[in-house]
């Protein structure tokens, strides 16, 4: 596989970064692998345990989304995509957090009923090595062992995706983070049963289903926003992506240009620019033009797509006066 | 310094559980309300495994019959350990469930309180806590599952058809810690 974006072809040491993101996910989902069978042969009548199982269950959807986006996105634009094949990873961001959201309304409404209707939970035990051993301890055991792994992925993804500047990566990355608060709260409703307080288990698992919620709207949130082409924001949606500025920048400090405004939307990984300028006199020779197109492309390398249009007064869209819009109102 | 915390949130409940408390336990105090006192038993018939006083069983020891007619359940007291003499209301359940539950209790210095009917009838007395445990042949895929805590199988036979019954014993739901003992008692009593 040759690390490309489409007709974006990456830095080298970016395209290490992306070799590590995708062996750190191959990586995460072996370990969720694992947990999600240690948990699901531990799982009882736990109802935190089935929360926290189906939250295992969720987390392959991220990763696996990122793998098959990579593959995807790799293919250059053609004639029936003109645009290239970017959006994959959007597509996918949005399908995993529709179901987180989905999961998360489900358990929520599930957990609640069971402790309205004051639902006590059985948990009996195990033969294990001739012994009678509650079942309570392995599934307490078994949290506090699928609790690490996710965290320390979590946290090398998160650079990852910082330098990537992949959203699926990011908003899974966030999620291994926040994994440990299911492990513990799923081990603190096992506990509480333990000690009989029946309501402990069902409680754990509405707090389980707040957080799958959570995350999921978030995603979505997020998912939604860049399908909608809002303005370029960081990877982490924190503030507009400094590459409009730089764009802007550049082109208004050519001689030819009056001024200049972008409108950049994010196809995943990589931007595409609609760079509106304003030429100071007339129209300089078309070899200006190509030659500031080329400037604005080695800016950066998520610039690639780059449209430049001249124009006679800005759009209001990207700066300029009220009354010119891009849309061409009649 | 989150990881540290996982590690110490994950240290933190056995210690818990080492400072006396007793893990599981029950939210209504079934054990230590049977432990020297009164094992209340539900009993469906349903021989070879359960019979309520008919006295054809090969196990039954009552040789009165059951009292019928005068409801949809009728109940009997014998002391505990006893097996073989009932000093009840004249129902003498046998069958091997009848026999384990009443180990069961002798183990734990209690009597055994028996009320014998329907087994929908008997889960509803068990979902209201009037009873502490139901046993009449259930198997592990009983439709009793979502209104009883079902005990591990603790045998497994094969019916007429072929197919395999895994045996297993009704308590209430959530006491966790009768459920556990019962449990164990079963699996070292089947061995």
């Amino acid at each position: 596989m040759t690390a490309r974006f489409g007709r974006t072809e990456l830095p080298e040491d970016l395209e290490r970064v992306l070799r590590k993101a995708v062996r750190l996910q191959w990586t995460t989902l072996a370990v969720l692998a694992v947990s999600v069978t240690l948990v699901f042969l531990t799982m009882g009548n736990s109802q935190a345990m089935k929360a926290a199982w189906i939250e295992d269950m969720l987390s392959f959807a991220p990763p696996l989304a990122f793998l098959i986006a990579v593959r995807i996105v790799n293919k250059p634009p053609s004639e029936g995509y003109p645009y290239g094949y970017h959006r994959a990873t959007g597509v996918g961001h949005l399908v995993a957090a529709v179901a987180l959201c989905a999961m998360g309304a489900f358990l929520l409404i599930d957990s609640g009923m069971g402790l309205l209707k004051g639902e006590h939970p059985p948990i009996g035990s195990v033969e294990l090595l001739g012994q009678t051993v509650w079942l309570g301890w392995l599934m307490m055991a078994v949290m506090a062992l699928t609790a690490v792994p996710p965290v320390i992925l979590g946290r090398i993804k998160i650079r990852l995706a910082k330098d990537l500047h992949n959203k699926v990566l990011y908003a899974d990355a966030d999620m291994n983070k926040a994994d440990w608060m299911t492990a513990v709260g799923t081990i603190l409703g096992v506990a509480g049963i333990g000690i009989g307080l029946w309501w402990a288990d069902a409680a754990a698992a509405l707090f389980i289903a707040a957080s799958i919620l959570h995350d999921g709207w978030k995603n979505m949130h997020g998912a939604v926003t860049d399908l909608m082409d809002t303005r370029a924001m960081t990877f982490d949606d924190g503030k507009p992506h400094p590459l409009i500025e730089r764009v802007d920048d550049y082109l208004r400090g050519l001689p030819w240009v009056e001024s200049a405004g972008s409108r950049v939307r994010d196809q995943g990984q990589v931007f595409h620019v609609e760079a509106f300028v304003v030429p100071r006199d007339q129209l300089p020779p078309l070899e200006a033009l190509e030659a500031a197109r080329d400037g604005c492309i080695d800016l950066d390398w998520k610039i690639q797509d780059l449209v430049m249009v001249p124009v006679a007064e800005l759009p209001a869209e990207v700066g300029g006066q009220r009354q010119h819009q891009s849309e061409r109102s009649l | 310094m989150r990881t540290k915390f996982v590690f110490f949130a994950a240290l933190l409940v056995p210690l818990l559980a080492g400072c006396g408390l007793k893990i599981p336990s029950d939210p209504e105090g079934t054990l230590d309300r049977v432990s020297g006192g009164t094992l209340r038993a539900g009993i469906s018939h349903n021989p070879p495994w359960t019979e309520t006083g008919t006295g054809t069983g090969p196990t039954s020891t009552g040789p009165e019959p059951a009292a019928t007619g005068s409801g949809p359940t009728s109940t009997g007291t014998e002391s505990a350990g006893t097996g073989a003499k009932p000093a009840g209301t004249g129902i003498a359940p046998g069958g091997t469930e009848a026999e384990l539950v009443r180990a069961f209790a002798a183990e734990h210095n209690a009597r055994v309180e028996w009320v014998s009917g329907g087994e929908s009838n008997l889960v509803r007395q068990l979902e209201r806590g009037e009873l502490d445990l139901v046993v009449g042949g259930l198997t592990k895929d009983s439709p009793w599952s979502k209104h009883a805590a079902l005990t591990r199988p603790y045998l497994e036979t094969s019916n007429a058809q072929g197919d395999k019954e895994q045996h297993v014993m009704a308590a209430r739901m959530g006491e966790n810690a009768f459920l556990v003992e019962l449990e164990r008692f079963l699996s070292e009593e089947i061995r």
